[in-house]
This record gives structure tokens, C-alpha cells and sequence, in this order.
């Protein structure tokens, strides 16, 4: 076992952990918090992967951007102080069916499949790539996404104000 | 790099890493800490005309040391209603925050954390961490003025990224580069390379570019210091209405790494204007080890340089402290969405256009 | 417009105080170094008192004027004999002063006791640093007998009294029987007369 694996399965460790807490906690503030460690146990998967820029935007967007908008609407929705922020568990019968089987299919994919294993080269910097990718070869998807989204904030801004 | 000669030292990648790791921390921060709070208590004192600290060594030298040995003897009180875990959680992600960003600065050509390609951006992305952890803190707090100086800090933190980032573009623009070494070293070593004096690149563009340096040099010193909630947008910790923000409910070593973590920040956002705008670790004129072909003066030297260059970024920011009062909060706005995120962009634009046709 | 002019305005405004607090940083410090440097006291200022006892006659002057009656003062009379030296302004001492407390705590600064002084021995000097933990450390003593001098003079006093009483019943008893050989009648009234003596002289 390499350092790399340690690492590795630390940050799994803590994605999966987290994420498990996140589901379980009745506390609907706790588990926001615990989703930060959630997406910081992704993000250093990604780093472990080779994907420095999605790591690094993985947590722009999620730690700095929809965490903290999740806990604004989660504390200014509700009266803080109060005791009231908790979530229920409901139709737990039939969950768990589903979720036993989609695990035990996806048990069977991972365990059926005749995986390729390949020495991982090392990683390499891969922000001039995408950047190359973004704007030259996929420029006008990449406009279009970024239109979509200004239209969802101008829909969203016009639904506050009324 | 630091890091082969820490390799060659212990003959093993994870300790080489650990001790590389825990450098910044035992050489820089807390001896930084320590001086920057003597410094801005004596600042603060001879701007209002008085003496500051006296009592503590010649001329108060050792308050900030007998102020350690005091947070470190405090009992550490949690109360009651406190939530237990993320109480004690926050000021530890705060601080890892803070301290993560040292690891893509670089101190000098050798001493260099991380020299990954994608710096400026993890700058901004684990600063993400600093805000989580600060709204965790003050919601754990079980405490009104807790939580709203923690909103305060989150909101502003999140607003005053955008022309942050807006600045982080268009020094990407003109240097073609996201990491900071390469940024400092791209700046050479002579202060009309830097680029607040239009970059190393001679020609009608360099003429362009010095008021749009200027400006974009101004627009990120600003919102930088926004974030890193100082006078005057220390509306987050405002001691006359909210006691003091988030961290109100902390003593003892809590506190303190709270304090030190907003020490690191200042210190972190004083490198990085640096970083962007004046060279980095560059000497403005030139090395002594190239004049005496002493090659290894020249990372001494750079050290040297990088320090001054950060400390002279913290006093200005302390200055600014002694200076001006603070924003209201609709000021604070204001000021962000009226003026820095619309001059941010017109710069953006039209460096953009200057880049493209020049 | 307004809006570029309102930029440059905040920024102008921005160096002018950057300017002022950046002066302010080279001025010297206003401050004093408190218990190491100690400021100059104007000339009339009011401290604790002091009490010089060698000049000290004993006269309750300064007890009469105190307006919150912080001094307490009890003299007993030298008897004959005893030499109790004269003050520096030339007046012959009289009394044995056997208590002189002020009770500082309740002293209000007014130097009220100091003007009628007749031989200028109470004033306020320029200490003012003379807190304490215990209220009773803050009455102050200012005798310069020693506790067994002080008894000894009221003892000495006494036995005058009692020995001059004794002289003074001797020769009553003399007279007495002197009298009675002419009148035997008029004992009491002379011991009358002798307290009033007393008295007047008691309070000088």
C-alpha cells in the first residue's frame, strides 16, 4: 500500500462517511455541514484522478458557491434558533427495496465486468487543455451553457421581485 | 526546490512532503503573527498618538508572546447550548483555509509549496473553505451576534469574490498563466517588468495597460481586503454592534486560531496582490548575487523581497484600518456592485480587446 | 457623470486621510508613561495630608474645620517639668498630642484643615498613590510617640493629677484644719472652684 492508496482512501473514506451522515442527520443544518466534507472528499479524489481543474472547480462551485447559498436558504428560511430545522425519514420500506437493488446490481456490474487495468500515467496539468477545448474547439457550447444559465439567474430574479 | 533538498535530507517522499508542508506554518506564519499583531497594535497606537505596548521587552517587543502564553493558559469555555462538534470543527477549517493558500505562494524561487499550474484558482477556491467554516462557527455558536456576523462574513466573502476573480481574469489575459511562480518570475527583476507597470512585454500595449494595472492593482487590494473582513468592511465582526462577529463565543486556543488564521489571510491577500501586480518574491532592481555571482544570495534575496513586499501590503491595510471607518452594510453592497464589479469588468474587456488586437 | 466624479471623489478623499493618518504616525506619543514617569502636579494641587508632629501644638484647629470630621485629635497636658521644645515659627509646646488620626478614606481634599494652622504643621503634599486593601490601613497616624510614651504621658498626667488632687487635698485639709480652728465649713466650695480651673485649660 502506497502513500497514494492511503490518500486515496482516506479522502474516500471521508466522502463516504460524510455523505452517510449527511442522509442520516435529522438535523437539516448538520447535514449541510457535513456535505462540505462531502465535497471536499471529492474534490481530492479528483486531484488523486489527474483532474486538477475539476477538483478545483468542484470546490469553487459547491463549497463556495451552492453550500453556502444551501445554508442561507436553510438558515434564513427558517427561525434559526429554534429547534424546528429537522428532517423525517418517510416511506423507509420501500427505500430500502430500491436501494437494495440497485446496489446489488450495480454489485453484480462492478464485479462482472472484465475491468482494463492500465499503469496511471502521471498526472499532468491540465488546465491549457480544457481552456484550448472551451473556448476553440466547443466555444459555441460553451456560450450557449453560459447563456442557459444567465437566463435561469434572470428568471430566478424576476421571480424575487414579485 | 525546497522539496529535492528535504527529499535528499530524509530519503523519503512523505516526510520530505510533511516537513515541506509544515514549513510555512513554523517559519512563516507564526513568527508573522507575532510580529504583524505587535505591528498593528504599534501602528494603530502611533496613528492615534499614543505608544502602544510598552510594558512587555524593550518597547512592548514580547506582548504578542505573553498574549500567546495567556490564550494558550485559558480555559476553554463551550457552553451549554454550543453545538459541540461543529463548534470545535470551525476554527480548524478556518485556519485550514487559510493556511491552504500558502501552499502555491511562493515565497521565494525555491521555497514554493505546491507548484501547480492552476494557483490563482485554488487561491480562490479554498478561500471557499474559509467561508463555510465561519458561517459553521457562527451558527454552532448558539449565538445571535454569532450568526449574524457570520451571514455578514459569508455574504460579503461571496460578493467580494466576483471582482476578485474579475481582476484574477484579466491578470490571466495579459500573463497567459495561472501559477503564481511562473506569474513572479515572468515579472522579472526590475520594477518597470512588474505588471502594475504594464508587464515585461515593451511596445504601445505596456502604455495601455499601466492605468487599466493601476486600477485592476486598486479594484483587487479592495475587494481583497473585503474579504478578509478588515476595516473598513469589517462589518462581520463589528465590535461596536456585534461584540465581535463570529468568534464571540470563542476563548482560549479556539480563539487563537482564529486570530491566526485572519492574521494568515491578511498575510495570504498581501502576497497575492503582490503576486499579480508588483513581482512577487522579484527584486525591483536587480539581484546582489548576480552583481557579486553569488547565485546562492539570490533566493535569500527573494525571500527578503517577498516579506517586504507583504509586509508593506499589511500595514497598508492597517493604515486603511486607522483611517477609515466602516462601511454600512448597504454601502458595503454598494460599493461592490455599483462600482468595483462594473470598473472590473469594463477593465476586463477592454484589456481583453487590447490583447486581441495589439 | 456623477457617478465617475463620485469615484474619483471617494478615492481623493480616501488620500487626504490616508495622508493625515500617515503625519499622525511621526508625531510623538501624547502619553505618559504612568507609574515610571509621573506627570508634573500644578502647583496647588490637593493629596494626602501630612502632619508635622514636631510643630504640632496640639490646639484641634484643624479637627474644628474639617467639614467631614476625618481628623481626631486628643492631647493630654505636659506636667511641669517636662520639656516639650518650642515649634519652628517660636511657640511653646504644651500639650503631649497622644492621638492625630486622619482618616484619609473619608478626607474630601478641601484643605479646609490647613489655612487655620497656627504653626503651618498640616498641608497636603504630592502623594496620591496610597491605596490599600483594608479600609482601617487608610486612617492614618501621624503621632510620633510610641504607643507605651503615649500611656506613660496620660499615666504621668494622671498621677500629677491624682499627686496634685493629693497636694491639693493636703493643703484643703491643712487649710481645713486651719479653718477649723476658726471655721470649719468652706471644704467644698474650694473644690468647686478648682475643677473650673481645670477645665479651660484643658482645651488650649
Amino acid at each position: 500500500m502506497t502513500t497514494y492508496d492511503i490518500i486515496f482512501y482516506l479522502f474516500a473514506a471521508v466522502t463516504l462517511l460524510s455523505a452517510f451522515f449527511v442522509v442520516t442527520n435529522r438535523n437539516i443544518v448538520h447535514s449541510a455541514f457535513y456535505l462540505l466534507f462531502t465535497f471536499f472528499g471529492v474534490a481530492g479524489i479528483y486531484v488523486m484522478l489527474g483532474a486538477d481543474f475539476v477538483a478545483i472547480v468542484q470546490l469553487i462551485v459547491y463549497v463556495g458557491g451552492i453550500l453556502i447559498l444551501l445554508l442561507f436558504g436553510v438558515m434564513l428560511t427558517n427561525k434559526i434558533t429554534n429547534i424546528e430545522i429537522k428532517t423525517d425519514s418517510i416511506n423507509a420500506l420501500p427505500a430500502s427495496i430500491v436501494l437494495g437493488l440497485f446496489t446489488g446490481a450495480l454489485g453484480a456490474a462492478v464485479l462482472n465486468t472484465n475491468w482494463k487495468v492500465v499503469e496511471s500515467p502521471a498526472p499532468e496539468a491540465t488546465t491549457t487543455a480544457l481552456g484550448n477545448l472551451l473556448i476553440n474547439e466547443y466555444a459555441l457550447i460553451f456560450e450557449l451553457l453560459g447563456i442557459v444559465l444567465l437566463i435561469a439567474m434572470i428568471g430566478a430574479a424576476s421571480m424575487a421581485r414579485k | 526546490m525546497i522539496y529535492d533538498w528535504l527529499f535528499r535530507l530524509t530519503g523519503s517522499e512523505t516526510a520530505a512532503a510533511i516537513i515541506q508542508s509544515l514549513l510555512p506554518l513554523f517559519l512563516f506564519i507564526l513568527p508573522f503573527a507575532l510580529f504583524a499583531v505587535l505591528l498593528e497594535r504599534k501602528v494603530s497606537a502611533h496613528m492615534q498618538d499614543r505608544l502602544g505596548p510598552m510594558r512587555v521587552g524593550y518597547h512592548g517587543i514580547l506582548q504578542t508572546v505573553a498574549d500567546i502564553i495567556k490564550l494558550v493558559q485559558k480555559e476553554d469555555i463551550v457552553a451549554k447550548d454550543n453545538d459541540r462538534l461543529f463548534f470545535d470543527l470551525s476554527p480548524v477549517i478556518v485556519f485550514t483555509g487559510s493556511y491552504a493558500a500558502f501552499a502555491v505562494i511562493p515565497f521565494s524561487g525555491i521555497f514554493l509549496g505546491s507548484n501547480i499550474d492552476l494557483g490563482l484558482i485554488y487561491i480562490v477556491a479554498v478561500t471557499g473553505l474559509v467561508v463555510a467554516g465561519i458561517l459553521m462557527g457562527g451558527w454552532a455558536s448558539n449565538n445571535k451576534y454569532s450568526l449574524l456576523g457570520a451571514m455578514r462574513a459569508a455574504a460579503q466573502i461571496i460578493s467580494y469574490e466576483i471582482p476578485t476573480l474579475l481582476i484574477i481574469l484579466v491578470v490571466i489575459m495579459v500573463s497567459g498563466t495561472l501559477n503564481l511562480y511562473t506569474l513572479s518570475e515572468w515579472q522579472t527583476s526590475y520594477f518597470w517588468n512588474w505588471l502594475i507597470l504594464g508587464g515585461p512585454v515593451f511596445g504601445i500595449e505596456k502604455l495601455l495597460f499601466i492605468p487599466l494595472m493601476m486600477m485592476s492593482a486598486l479594484i483587487i487590494f479592495t475587494s481583497t481586503l473585503a474579504e478578509v473582513n478588515r476595516t473598513p468592511f469589517d462589518i462581520p465582526e463589528a465590535e461596536s454592534e456585534l461584540v465581535s462577529g463570529y468568534h464571540t463565543e470563542y476563548s482560549g486556543m479556539k480563539f487563537a486560531m482564529f486570530f491566526l488564521a485572519e492574521y494568515a489571510n491578511m498575510f495570504a491577500v498581501a502576497a497575492i496582490v503582490s503576486a499579480l501586480f508588483f513581482g512577487g518574491f522579484q527584486s525591483p532592481f536587480g539581484y546582489l548575487g548576480d552583481l557579486f555571482n553569488l547565485p546562492w544570495l539570490i533566493p535569500i534575496e527573494q525571500f527578503f523581497w517577498f516579506t517586504v513586499k507583504g509586509i508593506f501590503f499589511v500595514f497598508v491595510q492597517m493604515w486603511l484600518r486607522w483611517t477609515l471607518p466602516r462601511f454600512r452594510v448597504d454601502q458595503l453592497m454598494t460599493f461592490c456592485w455599483k462600482y468595483l464589479i462594473p470598473f472590473a469588468f469594463v477593465i476586463l474587456i477592454i484589456v481583453g480587446l487590447i490583447t486581441v488586437l495589439v | 457623470m456623477t457617478y465617475f466624479l463620485k469615484f474619483w471623489q471617494g478615492l481623493g478623499t480616501i488620500l487626504i486621510g490616508m495622508k493625515v493618518t500617515f503625519r499622525h504616525l511621526f508625531i510623538p506619543a501624547v502619553t505618559i508613561q504612568y507609574p515610571s514617569v509621573k506627570p508634573e502636579l500644578p502647583e496647588r494641587e490637593r493629596n494626602r495630608l501630612y502632619v508635622n508632629m514636631d510643630d504640632c501644638i496640639g490646639c484641634l484647629q484643624c479637627a474644628r474645620a474639617c467639614p467631614v470630621d476625618c481628623i481626631e485629635i486628643e492631647t493630654v497636658k505636659s506636667i511641669p517639668g517636662e520639656d516639650l521644645g518650642k515649634t519652628s515659627n517660636g511657640k511653646k509646646k504644651a500639650l503631649w498630642v497622644t492621638k492625630f488620626d486622619i482618616d484619609i478614606a473619608k478626607c474630601c481634599y478641601c484643605q479646609l484643615c490647613v489655612f487655620p494652622c497656627p504653626t503651618e504643621c498640616i498641608y497636603m503634599t504630592d502623594v496620591y498613590e496610597f491605596s490599600e486593601y483594608e479600609r482601617e490601613n487608610l486612617i492614618f497616624d501621624f503621632v510620633t510617640l510610641t504607643p507605651d510614651e503615649r500611656q506613660e504621658k496620660k499615666k504621668n498626667y494622671e498621677e500629677f493629677l491624682i499627686k496634685k488632687e493629693a497636694e491639693k487635698a493636703e493643703a484643703a485639709r491643712k487649710k481645713a484644719e486651719e479653718a477649723a480652728q476658726k471655721k470649719p465649713e468652706n471644704n467644698k466650695e474650694e473644690d468647686k472652684l478648682n475643677d473650673k480651673d481645670d477645665k479651660p485649660k484643658e482645651q488650649e
